[in-house]
Order: structure tokens, then C-alpha cells, then sequence
């Protein structure tokens, strides 16, 4: 199959050391560029695991990520932190952005990580980021001086500063009312469209999932359901 | 819009972020090196002040023609043959070709001062009294420039001439004399002869004041019978410290002569001296030992603080290194910072207890020690960096992330 970003071959993930917990049961999975596919599962059904092991934050117990046929596992860990910012985007259900810096800083910080210094070019992008989300007139606030909605927005300005291939979102309108909901998801489907980014989203909003080209239904650590709603791979 | 590095900036957002736990730890660094300063400025200007009280109205260095007196020839002691000498039977020669001598050594940059001086030993009669002296010639205005005698004149004329007789404060008054009287000068060998006191001075040393009778090179030369010879060559160098060095070079280069510094005749000061730097280098070692302990609390309990903000950056790429140096950073800044402001109190500290203790001498700093202080202090703040580079190596981004 041709177009295939990421691969997953027997995923399992256990926790603790001497009772040990397996929260994740052998998961192949594929998912091809520009999909957006959404994950669905109660609470500790093993999603969040599961896309934080897909965005080399956690390593599996055993099996293996392929993620443009590089191995996850054979990267250590200034590997994992380099691909991580060059090809993951992540929004989580905290927005996460450092207090000690202004939006635009905040924006920039992932470029920053891998190229240390901001040109022009980079500054005009990242205005551009910050245009696109709505929140321009905020770019020279401190991170904690904005509305939970505005941080989500500048949290997703950050996902997509360093035109990352695939965007992880754990939860990203958890925290939000239904209008922010609204604007933040149509905001993620504009981008998956624009730019052909893959999205990979976990929530507990299952409207959301008939919104999806794909929603995976997780329970106890195995997929219950794989449903394609737009089929995006070419076979 | 930032033109320095990233790590530079996210350690300096991390300090500016907590201004008043940044200022406390300045604070102490400041402190701890204002002790430093403080304390060695105190011993080293002790010192200096001590060593100038010792030799700054002194020769440095004093060349001589020394001889063993006529050893009694061999001697055999337990079969052995042995040259017996008595170490303490030492005569004076004369030295013959000062002049070239004097111009070598004049053109040794490091001597200040070279003086070529005539000396012998006699008595002085005065009434009833009698008393032994030391009669030292040399030329009275370049020997200004080691006893400054021309400042110490406490009777007679200040402004004192080529040809003055000079007596020390105590032997005129132990002989009842005073300026414009004629003394009875008996050398050995020699007529008695009566000489016309110039001036009486006081340099401050009772030995001298007691023994010295002062006057021209030529014409101590000629009551003295030496002719065109001289003693001694007395000397004064820029840096007194080296003088033990200078006088042994100087030493292999006139193997005829003897050649010796200041130091030889001081060795029990210098001995204590040295013993109380090295007690003021004990407490500025613990100063600093403390400095370090304190730092590097702080930036392991600032790692902790920050350790969400850390592992965010980690999940978003930045490498562990990457974050160690941040630390690093932080406590460079803190260092310098605390070094510079710490130095300032110093300084102020030392002007201070000048001025409130009322001492005679001034405080110190010299450039070197500065150098030491301030070198050791910025190493140790990015020393203490370490355990908070360890820490925040460990933080896993995984851990900030499933705990919001």
C-alpha cells in the first residue's frame, strides 16, 4: 500500500515493575499521510498510550512504530527529541505553553529548539500561524495573560510551526466550551486540509468522529472498531 | 527578534521569571565573595604594610666581599683531615671595581636603587661618654632614595649638603650632642680626629638610630683608609618579594661576592607571613565551598519549579544537553552577577574599615588575587549547575504530560 505514513506492528505497552499492567494488546495499525482520523474509548481504554507511543514520547513495551519507515526504536533519545520536532506536531488538552514567554516566543520555540536563532522568514510564518488561529492581536501577550481559548489556538500555532508531517492531539477541546470546541476543530480540519497534515486526534466527543475521514473506537487496550468515513489512502 | 541563542534566552526568561529568588541568590554569591575580598585585601595589605615597615627604609639587597678569617690551616680530627673555620670570624674585603659593578647592576631594570657605600667601625668620645658606631659613607642623595635621610633630619638643616655629618637621634643624645657641636671620632688605627655634627636624624630603626654616623662616601673613605674602595653595594628593588630571587641571580653572576636579599635576615617573618595566608586561603576556600552549596540548592529547587516547563520542551524536541546547559547558563549569570556586585561590597568594605578602624595602612587588592577570586567564584556558580543538569535530565516529558 502506497501513501502509508505510519505503521504500528504489535504494539503492547506494560506498566509497573513488579505487577505489571498491559494496557495495550498488540496493535497494528496504519495510517496514511493527510488522514485525520479521530480515536474514541473511555478513559483507560488505552488511547492516550497509544498516541503518545505513535509520537515517540513513550516507548512500547514491545513491537515497533514505523513512522516514514524509520524505526522508532532505533533512535535513542536525542533521535526521538529530534524527530519529534522536525515531524510531530502536539496539542494536548493543557495547552502547555511556557509562561515566561509571549505567544509569538511561544510559537517560535519550537523552531528555536532545533535552529536557535528566529530569521525574518520564520517570524513572517509564524504571524502568518497566528493570523490563521485568530489570535495576531495577541502576539506580544505573556502565554498566561490570554483566554483558555486563545492558548489552545497559540498552542496550535506552535503544533505547526515547524510544518510538521503528522499532528498528535491528545484531547485538544477537552477543556473547552462548545464554542471554542467548534472554532478549534474546524480549525484543525482547515489545517489537515491546507496543508495535507495527518491528525491523529483522541476524544471523547464522538460528533467529532462522524466529522473524521476515520474513527478508531479503543476499549481495555485493544481496537473495537476501525471505521473509515472518507477513504484517503491510495490502494 | 532574539539574537541570542535559545538556551541563552530560556535562561534568562528562568531567572528574570523569579526575580526575587534570583536577587537572594546574587545576595549570597555577593556576599560570600565580598568576605573573599574583604579578607584578603585586609591580610595582603597587613603584609604589605608590614613587609614596607621592614624594609622599606632598608637595602634589598646588600653586596659584600666577605672572607672567612684565616682558617688555622688542616687539622686532623678522628684521622680525618679536617679545614677548621670559625664561620664567625668574617672580614670585610674591600671591593675594588665598584664602579663597574655599580653600572651592571644600575642597568638591571628590576633595581631601583643602587648605592655604594664605605663602612667601618669606631668609637666616639664626647665628654665622659664613649660610645662604639657604625660610620657608613655613601652619597647622601642617592642614599636619600633608600633611607631618606634628607625627611628624617631632626636637628640641623633640612636641606642637607654634600659633606654633611649626620649622627642617629639616639646616639646624640646618649653623647649629649646636638647639631653645629664637634664630636671625638676614633677609628681603628687612626689618629683621633675631631668632626663637626651637621644634623641628627631619625630613621625610625633604633639600631640605627643608635650606631649610624653618616657622611659622604669619599671622605668616609678617606678617615677610613680605603682609598678608592667601598664595603658594600646596598640596593633597593621595585618588587620587594623577588629581591630572594634577584640576589640569586645576581649571586651565580658575581660568584666573588656575597649577595643577600632582605629575606635571608627575615626568614621568621616571612615564615609567619606565609602561615597566615594560608589560614586566610583555609577560610576563603570554605567561603566559597559554602557559596557553591548555596547555588546549587537554589538551581536544583528552581529545576524542580520548572520541571513541567521542562518537559514540555522535551516533548516538543529540545535534547537533555540542550536543558543541562540552560542550568549552566543560569548559574554563569548568577555567578558573574553576584561576582561583580560582591567584588563592589568588597572594595566598600575594605574603604570602610580603613576609615571607621582608623588603620594606619590600606587595604589591598592585588590584581592577581582579584583574578583568583573572581575566576574560582564564576567556576564554582557554573559547577554548581551540575546538580540541576542532572536533575532535569531525568525528567521525563511523558510524566508533565499525563499529569497536565
Amino acid at each position: 500500500m502506497a501513501d502509508v505514513l505510519i505503521r504500528t506492528a504489535g504494539i503492547t505497552k506494560d506498566y509497573g515493575n513488579k505487577v505489571k499492567t498491559r494496557v495495550l494488546f498488540g496493535i497494528d495499525l496504519e495510517f496514511c499521510a493527510g488522514e485525520f482520523t479521530v480515536m474514541l474509548g473511555a478513559s483507560g481504554s488505552g488511547k492516550s498510550t497509544l498516541l503518545n507511543i505513535l509520537g515517540a514520547l513513550d516507548r512500547s513495551t514491545e513491537g515497533d512504530v514505523f513512522v516514514n519507515n524509520t524505526n522508532l526504536n532505533s533512535l535513542d533519545d536525542d533521535g526521538l527529541a529530534l524527530f519529534r520536532n522536525q515531524t510531530m506536531g502536539f496539542i494536548f488538552q493543557s495547552h502547555f505553553l511556557l509562561p515566561q514567554f509571549t505567544v509569538l516566543e511561544n510559537v517560535l520555540i519550537p523552531h528555536m529548539i532545533y535552529a536557535d536563532r528566529v530569521n525574518p522568514t520564520i517570524e513572517k510564518r509564524a504571524l502568518e500561524l497566528l493570523d490563521m488561529v485568530g489570535i495576531s492581536h495577541r502576539r506580544d501577550n505573556r502565554a498566561n495573560a490570554i483566554s483558555g481559548g486563545e492558548q489552545q489556538r497559540a498552542a496550535i500555532a506552535r503544533a505547526l510551526i515547524n510544518r510538521p508531517r503528522i499532528i498528535l492531539a491528545d484531547e485538544p477541546t477537552g477543556n473547552l466550551d462548545t464554542a471554542n470546541t467548534e472554532k478549534v476543530f474546524s480549525l484543525l480540519q482547515s489545517i489537515n486540509r491546507e496543508f495535507k497534515t495527518t491528525f491523529i486526534m483522541v476524544t471523547h466527543n464522538s460528533e467529532l468522529a462522524q466529522r473524521s475521514d476515520r474513527y478508531l473506537v479503543m476499549s481495555d487496550g485493544r481496537i473495537l472498531e476501525d471505521k473509515y468515513l472518507n477513504v484517503k489512502c491510495l490502494e | 527578534m532574539n539574537t541570542i541563542s535559545f538556551e541563552w534566552l530560556l535562561a534568562r526568561r528562568f531567572l528574570t521569571e523569579n526575580k526575587g529568588q534570583t536577587s537572594i541568590i546574587v545576595l549570597g554569591i555577593a556576599i560570600g565573595v565580598a568576605v573573599m575580598v574583604f579578607l584578603t585585601a585586609l591580610i595582603d595589605g597587613l603584609q604589605a604594610n608590614l613587609i614596607q615597615n621592614t624594609v622599606g627604609r632598608s637595602p634589598h639587597i646588600v653586596i659584600s666581599s666577605e672572607e672567612n678569617a684565616a682558617a688555622d690551616a688542616l687539622k686532623t680530627f678522628d684521622g680525618e683531615k679536617v679545614l677548621l673555620i670559625d664561620a664567625s670570624q668574617k672580614t670585610m674585603r674591600p671591593i675594588v671595581e665598584w664602579r663597574s659593578l655599580t653600572n651592571s647592576l644600575t642597568g638591571d631594570s628590576r633595581i631601583e636603587t643602587v648605592l655604594p657605600v664605605v663602612e667601618g667601625a669606631g668609637l666616639i668620645r664626647h665628654g665622659q661618654v664613649n660610645r662604639s658606631i657604625l660610620l657608613k659613607g655613601f652619597d647622601i642623595r642617592n642614599g636619600d632614595r633608600i633611607y631618606d635621610i634628607s625627611d628624617s633630619i631632626i636637628a640641623g638643616s633640612q636641606n642637607v649638603q654634600e659633606g654633611a655629618v649626620l649622627l642617629g637621634k639616639d646616639l646624640a643624645a646618649d653623647l649629649g650632642v646636638s647639631a653645629g657641636e664637634p664630636i671625638q671620632l676614633e677609628l681603628s688605627g687612626r689618629e683621633p680626629l675631631t668632626v663637626m655634627i651637621d644634623g641628627v636624624f631619625d630613621l625610625g630603626v633604633s639600631s640605627i638610630n643608635q650606631r649610624w654616623l653618616i657622611m659622604d662616601q669619599r671622605k668616609a673613605a678617606a678617615l677610613l683608609g680605603k682609598g678608592d674602595r667601598i664595603s658594600t653595594i646596598e640596593m633597593q628593588v621595585y618588587d620587594v618579594l623577588e629581591a630572594e630571587n634577584l640576589a640569586r641571580e645576581w649571586g651565580t653572576r658575581l660568584p666573588d661576592y656575597q649577595v643577600k636579599s632582605w629575606q635571608e635576615s627575615n626568614a621568621s617573618l616571612l615564615a609567619a607571613l606565609r602561615s597566615q595566608s594560608s589560614s586566610s586561603y583555609t577560610i576563603q576556600v570554605f567561603v566559597l565551598l559554602a557559596v557553591i552549596l548555596g547555588m546549587a540548592s537554589v538551581l536544583a529547587i528552581s529545576a524542580v519549579q520548572k520541571s513541567k516547563q521542562i518537559g514540555i520542551l522535551k516533548a516538543i524536541g529540545i535534547r537533555t544537553g540542550s536543558v543541562s546547559r540552560v542550568f549552566l547558563y543560569q548559574g554563569l549569570v548568577l555567578g558573574v552577577a553576584g561576582t561583580g556586585l560582591g567584588f563592589t561590597m568588597g572594595l566598600l568594605m575594605s574603604q570602610l574599615f580603613v576609615v571607621l578602624a582608623e588603620q594606619e595602612y590600606t587595604l589591598l587588592v592585588k590584581p592577581a588575587t582579584a583574578a583568583i577570586i573572581i575566576s574560582a567564584t564564576v567556576l564554582a556558580s557554573a559547577l554548581s549547575a551540575y546538580l540541576p543538569a542532572r536533575q532535569v535530565s531525568k525528567i521525563d516529558p511523558i510524566e508533565v504530560i499525563r499529569n497536565g
